[in-house]
This record gives structure tokens, C-alpha cells and sequence, in this order.
């Protein structure tokens, strides 16, 4: 009976990933399912198209940036908590993970603002809004909470004993956290890594109420949906699937998977 | 000593940028919800027309629809969460590793994504409508007058539609805290009951559901907050048939400029997800006996 269950609750969550993967080899112009014909027309199309490749190096442009500066950051911010004690810890580690529950729709906005004063203000214009810089700093404080528990759940783990043995031995502060620390928790800095790139890269509103003409690729496929639904839809859809499949599958090997449970606890 | 003030130095990039991109942005919203807008200008003050216009009954009932919906979202969350967690705990590591990997891998995602690949099975030329016409159900159905002549099953652009599609993208935010909360009881507990002569009812009502409860609120309160500020799915699922308060705050800047009402009911969402926090802290003390 409980086998019978969740089966059904898998075939829920797979089934439309599954149908968007088989959609996305239609030869025909139109969505419809089964396709009558099979081919890789769409991902050609997709591939060559000038909106659908400005989107996605855009994308793929920013996760890059965002997912290095997350993981220091954070992983800056991480030791920082681990390693002090001083009243208000607590506060401050809330304070660090606010962006997470706080609705992304309002820091979308506010960030928006935020922009349009930078684009227009006296003396230092700056192009904020509708640019990668400003996306980037963007989708940085929305993946440095990740980042901080990722990393924070693997330096609990470490032993703290190689630590002080490398400092009795005469190490600095720097060289113990360069040549011992960083090391031993390697897959957490490599998790926090990927879970930046993979939210960043999959990010919509906030980047939606900043984006005019430069789009990502969420962007860009929400603004195809909403004028048609085109098969190219299934095609990107399936490429992001893959990527994110991709690297879904290196944070397990990495035994990371565990600790975007604790993301969630 | 000096080692902690050393370590203390690596928090400060990371709250100098939420300074900048988090903190600042969050006050600037709320003193421009205080703003009055008239003309298409806003003017700073202290106002209330924003927070007034919240309570007038067009956005009150968008509110309400809003909390309704996200409390449907919870719920099924719920039922479908709890069938997984169990499994997970009772399979073998392996198994669950494979089980957390089906768990997690849809949340990492896009909801864009997901939702599109929802159009294609649920919409009026969705797999399930091509079926029902093939079936010659869809006929019928149109014969009794149930459903108009050139749609199908109303399977989306409609709260059915918003929330299936929201639970499908929500649902291991559940299934993780649940399962956590059922890892932590001692199956000793169980197998006494069991041995005891209780039946599996006897035993989900008086052991497991109990015991689970803190997990339980942890991912109710997670799937309703994230549930209420929920812009995309209620637009692709609700096609213009639902409107929620992300999707009115949305337009609002976007379309009309007008920061001051937009910052008004975004304050008042922080509010309600504010409240629903304290609720929850109260709800896990009084379970924690």
C-alpha cells in the first residue's frame, strides 16, 4: 500500500519532466502530444537563435560570477560564525539567512528601487537596472544563505584537533585556515558552489523586476510562454533539466544532497 | 580572544553587502509605503492610503484569496509528504539515498520549467485533455452543459490548476522536515506499541503523527510563507483567472509606478508571513512538552 503511494507520488513529480523531454524532439511546429514526428529541429533552433543564446550566455555569465563570490562570502561568513563567540550570534546567523524566507517578489522590488535610484542619481550614474553587475550583486545575497548553511554544516563536521595541531606546529592563523581548513571541507565549498550556480542560474523574479532588455533564460522562456507555447520552450526546458540533473548528481556524490536537507530543516 | 576578533572580521563582507542589497532596499520599501501617490508622482510623508487601500474589499478578498490558496498548497503538501517520509525511513540507506535524490533534483529545477512542463498536460491541448476528447469524455461532458464547447477539463487557469502546480514545486520542502522529525523517534517506541497489540491506525494516530509534529509545523509554516509570495506559478497556472497579492504588487510597480501602494501591501505580506512565524514558535513550544 505505501509502495502503491508513493509510487504515485513519483510518477506526480517525474511525469511532466518526463513529458517535457519527449516533447522537446518534435519535428512538428506546434505542441502536441505524442509528437507525430521525432527530430532536433527545436534544439538547432534554439541553439541558433540570437534571443535564445543572448539569454543564456547572460545566464550562464552571471551564475558564474554569483556562484565563486557566494561560496567566499559565505563560506567567510560561515567560518566567521563557527569560530566567535559574542552575544547576538544567534541574531546575526538569522539576520545572515533572512533572504530565504523573506519573499523573493519583495526583495525584487526593493532591489528594483534600489536600482532606478542608481541609474538617475547625480554624480555617480551608474546603469544598475537591466544589467548583468547589478543581477550579479543581486543574486548573491539571495544564494549566501545557502552558502553559509552548506558550508556551516561541514565545518561542524570537521576536527578541530588538525587545526590546533597545525598551529602548535607553528602555523599562522591564515596559513591553518589556507592549508588545513579549506582542504577538509572541500565538498562543503563545492556544494555551496553548485547550489549558488544552480539558484542563480534558475533565478525569476527578482531578476524579472530588474531585467528590461537584457533577459536570462527563466526570462526569456517565461516571456515565450506568455506569448505562445513553443516547442522551443521544451527544448531549453530540457537543456536547463540536464544541467541541473548534471550537477544534482555531482553534490550527491559529494554527499552535499544531505545538507540541502538541512538548508530546509 | 584575539583569534575570535579575527574570525569575527570574516562576517563583515557578507553584512556590508546585505547592508547595501538587503537592508537598504527593506527600508527604503517601507518609507516608501508611508508615500502618497497622486498623478503618477510619488511624494514621501506619512500616509496611510496605501495600507488603507489593502483593507478596501477588492484587495482584501485578492488577500484572502491568497491565504486560501496557499492554504490548500499546505495542505496537500502535507498528505503527499507524509507517505515519503515514512518510506524513506523505513527503505535501506541506498534506497533512501535514491529517494532524496528524486526528493531534491525537481527542487533544484527551474519553476519556470516546471510549470511549463504542467501547461503540457494539464491545458485545454494537454496530454489529459487529448485523452478525454479521445475517450470521448470531453463530448459528453459538453453535451450536459458541464464545460463550454471549445475548452476542455478546467484542469488549469483556475486554483486547481495554481495549486497543483505550486504543490509540485513545493512538496520536498515538506517531505524533508517531516522526515527529519520521524528519523528522531526511537522505533523502539513503535515496535512496543506493536507488541503492545496496536493497530497501524492506533499507531500513526498516538505515536507517529504526535511525535512528528515539530517537523510537521516546521514545513507547513516553510511551504505557507513561501506559498504566499509565490508570483510565477499563479500566473502560468492561474492564466489572468487567479489573482494573488504578489501578482497585484507586481503590476502595481511594473506597470502603474506606484511604489507607494506596491510597498504598502508588500509591507503588509512581511507582516502576515511575520505573524505566521510567531504562530508557528508558538505551535512548537506547546508541541515540545
Amino acid at each position: 500500500m505505501l509502495f502503491i503511494v508513493n509510487a504515485l507520488i513519483f510518477i506526480f513529480i517525474f511525469a511532466p519532466l518526463v513529458i517535457v523531454v519527449i516533447q522537446s524532439f518534435t519535428n512538428e511546429n506546434h505542441m502536441g502530444f505524442p509528437p507525430e514526428s521525432y527530430g532536433v529541429r527545436w534544439y538547432a533552433y534554439v541553439m541558433t537563435d540570437d534571443d535564445w543564446q543572448n539569454s543564456f550566455m547572460n545566464s550562464l555569465i552571471v551564475a558564474s560570477i554569483v556562484a565563486p563570490l557566494s561560496m567566499i562570502i559565505g563560506g567567510m561568513a560561515a567560518l566567521g560564525l563557527d569560530r566567535s563567540d559574542f552575544r547576538g550570534k544567534q541574531a546575526v546567523f538569522s539576520y545572515l539567512i533572512a533572504p530565504m524566507v523573506l519573499p523573493h517578489i519583495v526583495l525584487g522590488m526593493a532591489l528594483f528601487r534600489i536600482g532606478l535610484f542608481l541609474d538617475t542619481s547625480e554624480g555617480f550614474t551608474l546603469n544598475a537596472t537591466d544589467s548583468l553587475w547589478f543581477y550579479v550583486v543581486a543574486h548573491t545575497t539571495i544564494t549566501i544563505p545557502y552558502a553559509i548553511i552548506t558550508i556551516g554544516a561541514s565545518l561542524q563536521t570537521l576536527d578541530r584537533n588538525l587545526e590546533e595541531a597545525a598551529q602548535i606546529l607553528g602555523a599562522s592563523y591564515f596559513k591553518t585556515i589556507f592549508f588545513i581548513t579549506i582542504p577538509l571541507i572541500k565538498s562543503g565549498l563545492i556544494g555551496a558552489f553548485i547550489f549558488s550556480f544552480i539558484i542563480s542560474f534558475d533565478e525569476f523574479i527578482v531578476t524579472y523586476f530588474l531585467a528590461t532588455f537584457n533577459q536570462t533564460l527563466p526570462i526569456q522562456i517565461y516571456s515565450t510562454l506568455m506569448f505562445q507555447l513553443e516547442p522551443s520552450i521544451a527544448s531549453i526546458s530540457t537543456l536547463m533539466l540536464a544541467l541541473t540533473a548534471l550537477l544534482t548528481l555531482v553534490l550527491m556524490s559529494r554527499g552535499q544532497l544531505v545538507s540541502f536537507g538541512k538548508i530546509i530543516k | 580572544m584575539k583569534a575570535n576578533k579575527r574570525s569575527m572580521t570574516l562576517l563583515l563582507p557578507a553584512l556590508v553587502l546585505y547592508l547595501i542589497t538587503f537592508t537598504a532596499p527593506l527600508v527604503v520599501l517601507l518609507v516608501l509605503s508611508f508615500g502618497r501617490f497622486d498623478k503618477s508622482i510619488t511624494t514621501l510623508g506619512f500616509h496611510l492610503d496605501g495600507y488603507i487601500k489593502f483593507f478596501e474589499p477588492t484587495y482584501l478578498r485578492v488577500f484572502f484569496d491568497t491565504f486560501f490558496i496557499s492554504v490548500y498548497i499546505t495542505f496537500f503538501c502535507l498528505i503527499l509528504s507524509f507517505p515519503v517520509a515514512i518510506l524513506m525511513r523505513r527503505v535501506q540507506p541506498f534506497m533512501k539515498n535514491i529517494i532524496l535524490f528524486c526528493v531534491i533534483s525537481p527542487l533544484l529545477t527551474s519553476i519556470i520549467v516546471r510549470n511549463s512542463a504542467w501547461m503540457l498536460v494539464l491545458g485545454n491541448q494537454g496530454i489529459i485533455n487529448q485523452f478525454a476528447d479521445y475517450i470521448g469524455l470531453n463530448d459528453v461532458l459538453r453535451d450536459m452543459g458541464l464545460i463550454s464547447r471549445f475548452a476542455g477539463l478546467p484542469l488549469m487557469n483556475n486554483v486547481f490548476g495554481v495549486v497543483l502546480g505550486t504543490v509540485h514545486v513545493y512538496l520536498p520542502f515538506m517531505v524533508l522536515p517531516i522526515y527529519a522529525s520521524l528519523s528522531a523517534i526511537n522505533p523502539s517506541i513503535e515496535e512496543s506499541a506493536r507488541n503492545l497489540g496496536a493497530s497501524s491506525m492506533q499507531l500513526f494516530r498516538n505515536i507517529t503523527w504526535p511525535l512528528s509534529l515539530p517537523g510537521v509545523i516546521a514545513g507547513c509554516t516553510l511551504v505557507f510563507i513561501l506559498s504566499m509570495g509565490l508570483y510565477v506559478t499563479p500566473v502560468i497556472m492561474g492564466g489572468n483567472k487567479v489573482v494573488t497579492i504578489p501578482m497585484i504588487i507586481t503590476g502595481l510597480v511594473r506597470d502603474r509606478y506606484n511604489w507607494p501602494t506596491a510597498s504598502a501591501f508588500s509591507v503588509m505580506l512581511l507582516i502576515t508571513i511575520l505573524f505566521t512565524v510567531y504562530v508557528s514558535r508558538l505551535l512548537q513550544r506547546s508541541v515540545k512538552v
